[in-house]
Formats: C-alpha cells, sequence, structure tokens
C-alpha cells in the first residue's frame, strides 16, 4: 500500500500556477528526493500533500485512503522555514509539539529525551530556545517532526544551514528511519545528498514534473558520456573531435563526449602525445548535470540561468 | 477540544510564568489607586494658598472682611495685603512680575446706595479658575454676612444660614447608600473592563503575529486546525486576563473590608455576575476582532495602524459614559447599549446602576453572542489563509477573496 498518492493536482494562486498536474506515489520504506529549483512548487506540493491547503483539482491520498485530518498524527513535518518559540524551554517545547501529535505528556518526556541523547544535544534540554545556535535549533525541529514515530516523515530543505559533521548526523538517522519501513520525503537543491540517499526522485521545474523514477533508473536512462581525467603534460588531447565540452581545472578535467564509444579514442590520443594520465574515468552524468540540464530544458537556456543555483 | 485544550494551556502558562505579568498585577492597581487617592486627597485637603493683594476702596471695613475669609475661610489659607487705594496699578503689576504676589483685587464702591461693590480682579494668569473662583465664593459669603448683620441677623445665626444642606441619599430599600461608591465602584468596574479587553486582546493579537514572525504555526498547523488555535488562543490569553483581574478584584475586597469601607459600597451578587457575564462576552468579541486583524498583519507596526477598529468602539463606549451615569434608562442609553461592541461595557454599566429590564439584557447578552459567532466565522477563514500567505499586507478584495475560501 503506498504511503502518498497524489494524482494530477494542481494548484493556483491568483494568477500563479504553482502546481500543474503533478502526480507522485511514496511506497513505504522509501528515501524519497523532491528536486526542484527555487520557486518550483516544491512547498506548494508538500503543503498539499499535508492538507495545510486544498489543491484546486486532483486528487491526495495518505495510507491508502482520501486525505483526512485524522491521518496527520501518522505524519511527521519539518517546514522549510523552522520556528520554535523562542522564550520555551526546549523541553517543554517538546513535550508541547509532542502532545498536539496525540502523546502522552509522559511519552513525549520520554522520547524528547531520548531524542536529544541521540542528536547530542542533551545540555540545551533546560534551556530557552533563543538561548541556542541556528543548528540546535534545527536539530530540536528535527525531533519535533519525529517525536510520535510518524510513518511518514516529510522534511523541506532539512539540512540546509548545518555543518557537514551534523548535517551527516542527521542524514544517517533519516537513513535509520528508511531502514525501520518508514517512508522520508525531503526536497533539497544539495544533489550530493539526493544522489547518496535517495531511492527514487521527482523532479519539478515550474510546478511540472519533469523527471521521476527511481535513483538508478535516472541515471542509467543517460549515456556514460563523462569523463573525469586527472593528467600532467601535454593538454591537446582534450580538443580531440570526440570532446564535445572540456573544463581543465589545470591538470583535472570534466569532459562531456558526444557518445560512449569516444572515450577511448581520447585516451588513445592522450596516450599518443605522451601525456600522463594519472585517472582516466569514464561515467554517467551526476544528478546535478542531469537536474540542470532538465530544468534548463523546461525554462529555455537563457531563462534559467539565473534560476538554477544546485 | 484536546489541542485547544492543549494550546490554551501553553498560552496561558507561558504568560503566567513572565516578569511583565508579574510587575503588571502588582504595579497597575499601585499606580492606579496610588494615583487616584492623591489626586482625592490633593482635592479634599488643597486650599487655595496665594499671595494677594486687595486694595483698599472706601470700605476699609470690607477689606478687612474679605482678608481675614481668604486667611481663615473654609476652603482658603491664602496670605493677605491690605493696600492703600492711592498704590498704583503698576506697582502691584510689577510685584506680580517679579513673584512676590500671585494676583490683586480692586473693590470697585458701588454707585448707587444699596448696590454691591464690584470686584476687579486681576491674577498673574487667567487661567487659574481654582483661585479666582476660591475669591468669588469667599466674596459672596462676606457680602452676605455684611448684608445679614444689616438686617440685624446675629452672626452665628448668619454662619448656619450660609452652611450648605446635607443630602442624604436612600437606596429604594431605606437602607442609606452611599451614592458616591457606588458611582466609583460602576466607574472602576467600566475603566478595569475596557483597560483589561483592550490589553488582552491585543495579546491575541501580538500572539498570532508572534507565530507568523517565528514560524511556528506552519508546524502547528501540520496537526491542528486553524479554528483550534484560534480558539486555543483566545481562551489562554482571556485566562490570563482572567486572572489578573480575579487577583485585583480579591485584593481590592480584602483592602476594602480591611479598612471598613466595604459597607457603603453596595457591590451585589448579580452586579458581580453581570460583570464576570459582560467580561466574559466582550472579551471574546474583541479578541476574536484582534485574531482577524492579527492574522491580517504581519509586524507590531501594522497592527498600531489596524488597531484603531478595536479603539473606536471602545472610545464611543467613553464618551457614552457621562449620559448614561447621568440618565441610565433614557432611549439614547437603551439604544447604545444594545451595540453589541459597546454593550459588555455599556450595559454592565447600566446594571451597576440601576438595574434595566430582563429584556433589554437578555436582548444585549443575544446579541453580542451572535456578533462572536459571526467575527469568529470571519476571523478563522481570514486566520485560515492569511496566516499562510506571509510576506506581503493583503488589500480588501484579496480579504473578501479569503472569506469566500473555505
Amino acid at each position: 500500500m503506498p504511503i502518498v498518492e497524489l494524482e494530477k493536482i494542481r494548484k493556483v494562486y491568483d494568477t500563479k500556477v504553482a502546481v500543474e498536474g503533478l502526480s507522485l506515489t511514496i511506497e513505504p520504506g522509501t528515501m524519497f528526493g523532491l528536486l526542484g529549483p527555487n520557486g518550483s512548487g516544491k512547498t506548494s506540493t508538500i503543503r498539499m500533500m499535508i492538507g495545510m491547503t486544498v489543491p484546486d483539482s486532483g486528487t491526495v491520498r495518505l495510507f491508502g485512503k482520501p486525505f483526512d485530518r485524522k491521518a496527520l498524527h501518522r505524519v511527521g513535518y519539518l517546514p522549510e522555514e523552522r520556528g520554535l518559540y523562542k522564550k520555551m524551554k526546549v523541553i517543554d517545547q517538546l513535550v508541547f509539539l509532542g502532545q498536539l501529535h496525540g502523546l502522552s505528556e509522559t511519552t513525549a518526556r520520554s522520547r524528547s529525551l531520548a531524542w536529544c541523547e541521540r542528536v547530542e544535544i542533551t545540555e540545551a534540554i533546560e534551556k530557552k530556545t533563543e538561548e541556542l545556535s541556528k543548528g540546535m535549533q534545527q536539530k530540536i525541529q528535527f525531533i519535533a517532526a519525529l517525536l510520535h514515530e510518524p510513518e511518514l516523515i516529510v522534511m523541506d530543505e532539512p539540512f540546509s544551514g548545518l555543518d557537514p559533521v551534523n548535517a551527516e548526523l542527521l542524514q544517517d538517522t533519516l537513513i535509520d528511519l528508511r531502514k525501520e519501513g518508514k517512508a522520508v520525503l525531503f526536497s533539497t537543491h544539495r544533489m550530493d545528498q539526493v544522489e547518496k540517499m535517495c531511492d527514487e526522485i521527482v523532479l519539478i521545474s515550474r510546478g511540472k514534473l519533469v523527471l521521476s523514477g527511481s535513483m538508478r533508473e535516472v541515471k542509467s536512462s543517460y549515456e556514460r558520456n563523462r569523463v573525469h581525467v586527472v593528467f600532467s603534460g601535454d593538454e591537446t588531447f582534450l580538443r580531440n573531435a570526440e570532446v564535445e565540452e572540456a573544463k581543465n581545472y589545470s591538470g583535472v578535467a570534466e569532459l562531456k563526449l558526444h557518445s560512449e564509444a569516444g572515450a577511448q579514442k581520447v585516451l588513445a590520443e592522450a596516450m599518443a602525445r605522451g601525456t600522463v594520465i594519472h585517472r582516466f574515468e569514464v561515467k554517467e552524468p551526476t544528478l546535478e548535470e542531469i537536474f540542470i540540464e532538465r530544468v534548463r530544458a523546461s525554462f529555455g537556456d537563457e531563462e534559467a540561468r539565473g534560476i538554477v543555483d544546485a | 477540544m484536546h489541542n485547544v485544550w492543549l494550546i490554551a494551556k501553553r498560552e496561558y502558562m507561558e504568560r503566567i510564568k513572565t516578569k511583565g505579568f508579574l510587575i503588571a498585577t502588582i504595579l497597575i492597581p499601585l499606580l492606579m489607586g496610588g494615583g487616584l487617592f492623591g489626586v482625592a486627597t490633593m482635592a479634599s485637603k488643597a486650599k487655595a494658598t496665594s499671595h494677594i493683594a486687595v486694595v483698599v476702596g472706601s470700605q476699609p471695613q470690607l477689606a478687612e472682611d474679605i482678608k481675614k475669609e481668604l486667611e481663615n475661610g473654609k476652603d482658603s489659607k491664602m496670605t493677605v495685603d491690605v493696600v492703600p487705594a492711592s498704590t498704583a496699578h503698576a506697582v502691584l503689576d510689577q510685584r506680580i512680575a517679579n513673584n512676590q504676589l500671585d494676583a490683586y483685587l480692586v473693590i470697585v464702591p458701588a454707585t448707587t446706595v444699596g448696590e454691591r461693590p464690584t470686584f476687579d480682579f486681576t491674577p498673574r494668569s487667567t487661567a487659574d479658575i481654582a483661585t479666582s473662583t476660591t475669591i468669588e465664593d469667599a466674596l459672596h459669603r462676606v457680602l452676605m454676612r455684611e448684608y445679614l448683620a444689616g438686617k440685624g441677623v446675629s452672626e452665628p445665626e448668619a454662619a448656619a444660614l450660609i452652611e450648605p444642606v446635607t443630602l442624604n441619599v436612600m437606596e429604594k430599600n431605606g437602607k442609606h447608600g452611599d451614592s458616591k461608591a457606588s458611582f466609583y465602584v460602576a466607574y472602576i468596574l467600566f475603566l478595569l473592563m475596557y483597560m483589561v479587553v483592550l490589553l488582552y486582546g491585543m495579546n491575541v493579537a501580538r500572539s498570532i503575529i508572534e507565530e507568523k514572525t517565528s514560524r511556528v504555526f506552519e508546524v502547528l498547523l501540520a496537526t491542528i486546525t486553524p479554528d483550534e488555535l484560534l480558539a486555543g488562543k483566545i481562551i489562554g490569553v482571556g485566562g490570563v486576563g482572567l486572572t489578573q483581574v480575579g487577583i485585583w478584584l480579591i485584593a481590592a475586597g480584602l483592602l476594602a473590608a480591611q479598612m471598613g469601607m466595604a459597607s457603603g459600597v453596595s457591590l451585589s451578587m448579580a452586579q458581580a455576575v453581570f460583570f464576570a457575564v459582560y467580561f466574559a462576552l466582550g472579551y471574546a468579541l474583541y479578541s476574536s476582532v484582534a485574531a482577524a486583524l492579527g492574522a491580517m498583519t504581519n509586524s507590531e507596526q501594522e497592527l498600531q495602524q489596524l488597531n484603531m477598529f478595536m479603539m473606536i468602539p471602545l472610545f464611543f463606549s467613553l464618551l457614552m459614559l457621562q449620559p448614561i451615569v447621568t440618565n441610565p434608562n433614557s432611549m439614547l442609553s437603551r439604544i447604545v447599549s444594545q451595540i453589541p461592541f459597546c454593550a459588555p461595557l455599556l450595559m454592565n454599566l447600566r446594571v451597576s446602576i440601576s438595574m434595566p429590564q430582563p429584556w433589554e439584557i437578555a436582548l444585549s447578552i443575544g446579541l453580542i453572542v451572535v456578533t462572536i459567532y459571526a467575527v469568529l466565522w470571519v476571523s478563522s477563514r481570514i486566520y485560515r489563509v492569511g496566516i499562510l500567505m506571509y510576506g506581503k499586507k493583503p488589500n480588501l478584495p484579496e480579504i473578501l477573496r479569503w472569506l469566500k475560501y473555505s
């Protein structure tokens, strides 16, 4: 039974179309990445998914049933705009939010303490939110979204603003939850995170679905026409006829070839010219490259330059 | 319902715990009580103490009598110099300019026999009404005493005649009541309600804005409905207001009982009950309006611009205070006390002055309840949409569109 099913949802604000005929399905135990440039409709989609706004047309189904507010007790949500009561103590805040999700006070308290330990912020428990760093506040909200052990976890940009150590801590936590069979959906700009973590992705641009499928499917649908070369010496091989585009960072080059087969020819030329090759790797495009390419295609090249910031 | 309770509880506990609450609870009655007491004391004790020169005309005896009256009169303790008629006015003007004198009085003898003399009074400031009123009274008494003495009335008899009469105000049951105390009770209840409704109504608006600026509501709205959030806020913040007023009233009651002042003050059980009912209704009404204002705005500054919508009916009620106190059952009083936004204050005032007809009370309560329902309906719709549309200020057509959106 799919956890989330969106079917042809559409949302228009005044004159702007935020989401246009979007459909997607999330199965239990998947890490689902919702990708898209700024203003592409990610947050609007998430808000409709959890019933904060109602789609103008289309249907939202959660846990196999048409949307019903009762289902929200099984959803954990971390909004993009982080917010906590500034003057409230961390523990009181967590207990309050846990209670709103239907937990008893004692359960909420004991789980809050356990989570604080798990994400290493035990020393913050008795402090007021306003005394904490931004990263710590983010961890507290992260906990607040998970206290009631939701089966669906929805996080809007969960790692933005975190240092690498903390980002990894939270990434590992999400991966653990996925292993427990929970469905995790998160939106992000950081393609390296998506590539590392996600099982399935959806790319939307201008409110429309541009690309979707499992990570493997998406990547294998692209040719292995990228080459990563580390070399020293003569660099004329970079101008080989097989090379469509080359970026040379003095000794480290990223090549885009016309076809997968061209790689051997490029390597042969380099050897013939006596260039010393330290590394020569043929690979599929990165998700970032796919992202930029698809988004540009959806906008038209010129327009996209200012919009894509991934 | 459980969620409403949770929101209300958080709102209540977080507010009660603040230092601001403690300070307001202690300081406001102290300042108000101190202020009232101070003004009352000054008004009762204050005697005019100006330094005045009286220019003797053709009647030295009259000047001496005036001097005596002004120096040791009922409510004046002035310093009076009697100066001869030959003193030039310029000299006296100079003394006023040098702050040696506050005013001077010139006795102008009557032109015909038997007429009263007239008086020319030159004060430093013509705005000093208190001094001129005191002098007027004193002159009146002196002239009357002279006239009575001229008719052969003895001095004690004349004094008895001049004394003001005593008016004993009785209540309908024949008990001796203190009309001033009852009036003050009504007045204090009115001000208390006015203040708390304004203060705590605005707190609801502020608390909504606070949640909007800190973005907490987005987490909250993922589990609860905007209606629950709104209801919880109104109840929680209202509970704080009720607690504060409760503390004040109990403290005031204890203090009054301690000082034995409660005897003349008649706050009946019915009045107390109606106060509670109208307070709760008035508070609910104004908080719903405030909640709508809070949902429409994004900052305190924007809220300030809109809060005239709350101030106008409250100010109107304040203006109506005097006509209702003087004539609680006039047509005007009856009509304005039915306007839902004024009724919590004005009908309650009428109840504490002179009990209106039962149907009037029932009608006003009914009207308030209907209005609360209507305002809540509108507020919760504005709230639901407005809260997610932060960032820009809505215009009227947009707000109207929100109402249609559910």
